[in-house]
Parts: C-alpha cells; structure tokens; sequence
C-alpha cells in the first residue's frame, strides 16, 4: 500500500535537520512560496483512516507516535517559529500537501510572523479545597449566620439548614478559588504577549487529587520567559498555604496559539 | 523570608524547570490531541476520535456524566475568563 505523509508543523525557512535517526524519522520539507511543510512519510498500517481509528484505543500506540509528534516539532522550533499541527494531520499524496500550503499561504506566514521570537509556555494550577476550608470559612459572616439558625432550629429544620450551609461552604470555596486564580493569571498576563484559559480536565484524567482550577496558556516573548518564570516561583510561594499547587511547563511549540 | 524572585535568579533553578524532559503524556494530549493548527487534511482525527484516546487514558470511565466533563464543562467559581 502506498505511504502517506505525516505533518508535523509549517515553517518559514527549511529546516535544518532531517534525519532524527535516533526516532526513525525522515523529514521530507515540501515548499510553496516562502513556506515549508514539514512531513515524513508514513506508513498506512499507522496512519489510514482505519488504522487510525484503531489504534487510537490503543494508549501504547498514542503515547508513542504523539511523543514523537511533539519531539519533532520541539527539535525543529529550537531555530525558528513553528505552526504546529494536530497529531494525526495526514495527507496521501505532496500534492495535497503543497495544496494546503497554497491555500492558506497568507495566513501561515502572517501567524509564522506572529510568533517569531515567542514560546509558549502552560500553566496548570491545581486545588485541595479540603485543606483550606476551614480556615476559609472562620469568621465568615454567612457561616456564622447559617450556624445560629441551625442551633435555634428544630431537628426537621435544622437538616434542611445543614445543607444550606454546605452549599454556602462551596460557594465561600469556589469564591476563594476565583479570586486566587484570577490574581494569578492577571498579574501573569503581563509577562504575555497572548493568552489562553483552556478547558479544566476532570480527576480522571489527571490522576490528581486535587481540582484542576486553572488551565491557561501564555505567549511569551523569549525575553521575557525569565520574568514569568519568577513570578510563577512567587504566586506558588504566596499560594502553597492555601491548597494550591502549581505545574508550570514549557517551552512549548505554539499549540494554543496558532489559529 | 527568602525572596523568591531572588532564589530564581538562581541558574539551576531556571534551568530545571525549562529543561524538565519528563512531561506527563497528559500535557502532551491537552495540547497536540487538542489544539494545534487543524486543517480539513485528508486524513484527520475527529471530536470521536478525541474521546476514545481520553478513555483509554483512564480504565474507569463508563459514566455519561464523566465523558461531559471531558468535554469541559469547567468547575463553577473559576470558569470566567479572569480578564
């Protein structure tokens, strides 16, 4: 059966290297002027449609061929901007290819020029909510209210109050939980030259035990990587003590920020 | 009190975490599954497509419920976008 091509991401210049042995790839660049496409040739017991359907229940299979996805796109972006591609973008034929190129050559390099000079970089914070109620609910007027309707109340009643109150804890938390994230997304929004608040993932996906309760993204001009770096080190500093926690990583190609 | 903008002027600290090599596969999927540049190729991954790898990802998903989380439904108090 014939080869298909795999595209990795689109570029300004031709690529510097081409042979990742060491992944088994070969980049074939297919030019249409003044952008590259970045391909290699695939094989259809990997990447037809069927194929694919198929082994995308099949975790092993995606962890490896998304890894090298993302390790590609990483070697070819440490010389120049990249508009990285979905895993999984594959065309039969270079005609196809140079096709996608030409009808959207404008756009390319106008995004292309956009991120020169700039990383992307994630930032997920995550929340044990558990640890900090207490201390978050102390002294609020609301819970101090709810507690003396509660002990006047009789035991029929004072059920029904209970769960008041336990909405009015997770309101006092989601509250908190706000105002905590928006202080640190604001302040890291102006070491960005963009920015992108994604999609919370669910605890099964994370495998954490805390709450996701910020996905965001940032472009950031490389010199100022070091700015965000330090003040990502100071909010995890502030925000330890209340539950939060932070994962920060990067440099990333420009998922988020190629549309 | 250290001053953290002080500790990160540190060299070694700035490079771990730039050069931290063992991304969780996780952040690999929410971004090149996810985002991306996505294009009418000939051959691409759907919406469908997207689930299925999340289900893989975890045995336990049965529930609609949960699929609709995956989704993105986001957690209520931080949902809007903090501008």
């Amino acid at each position: 059966m014939k080869e298909l091509l795999y595209l990795y991401c689109v570029t300004k210049d031709k690529p510097s290297s081409y042979n990742f042995e060491d992944l088994g790839i070969k980049i074939h660049p297919v030019y249409f002027q003044g952008t590259y496409a970045v391909v290699s040739r695939v094989s259809p017991d990997d990447f037809s449609e069927d194929s694919l359907k198929k082994h995308l229940a099949d975790m092993g299979w995606v962890e490896k061929n998304i890894r090298l996805h993302e390790k590609v796109i990483e070697e070819i972006m440490k010389d120049q901007a990249v508009l990285p591609f979905k895993f999984g973008t594959v065309f039969e034929n270079e005609a196809n290819v140079e096709k996608l190129l030409k009808t959207n050559n404008a756009e390319f390099k106008a995004v292309l020029a956009g991120l020169d000079g700039k990383e992307e970089w994630g930032l997920k914070i995550y929340c044990g909510s558990e640890y900090f109620k207490d201390a978050l609910c102390r002294g609020n007027e609301r819970i101090t209210e709810i507690d003396k309707e509660i002990t006047a109340a009789g035991k029929g009643k004072a059920f029904f109050l209970k769960k008041k109150k336990d909405e009015i804890i997770k309101d006092i938390i989601n509250e908190k939980i706000s105002e905590y994230t928006k202080d640190c997304f604001k302040r890291l929004k102006i070491t960005a030259v963009d920015t992108k608040i994604n999609n919370m993932l669910p605890k099964e996906v994370t495998e954490k035990k805390e709450d996701m309760v910020l996905n965001a993204a940032f472009l950031i001009n490389k010199n100022k990587v070091g700015d965000f770096v330090n003040l990502v080190e100071e909010l995890r500093t502030k925000y330890t003590d209340q539950g939060f926690f932070f994962d920060c990583t990067g440099p990333w190609p420009p998922y988020n920020f190629c549309k | 009190m250290d001053n953290p903008i002080k500790t990160l002027q540190d060299k070694n600290s700035y490079l771990d975490l730039r050069k931290r090599e063992r991304v969780t596969l996780l952040e690999i999927l929410d971004r090149a599954l996810e985002k991306g540049v996505v294009i009418s190729g000939d051959i691409v991954i759907s919406v469908a497509d997207v689930d299925l790898v999340y289900l893989g990802l975890k045995v336990l998903l049965s529930s609609v419920e949960t699929m609709e989380r995956l989704r993105g439904a986001p957690l209520s108090g931080a949902a809007e976008e903090p501008t």
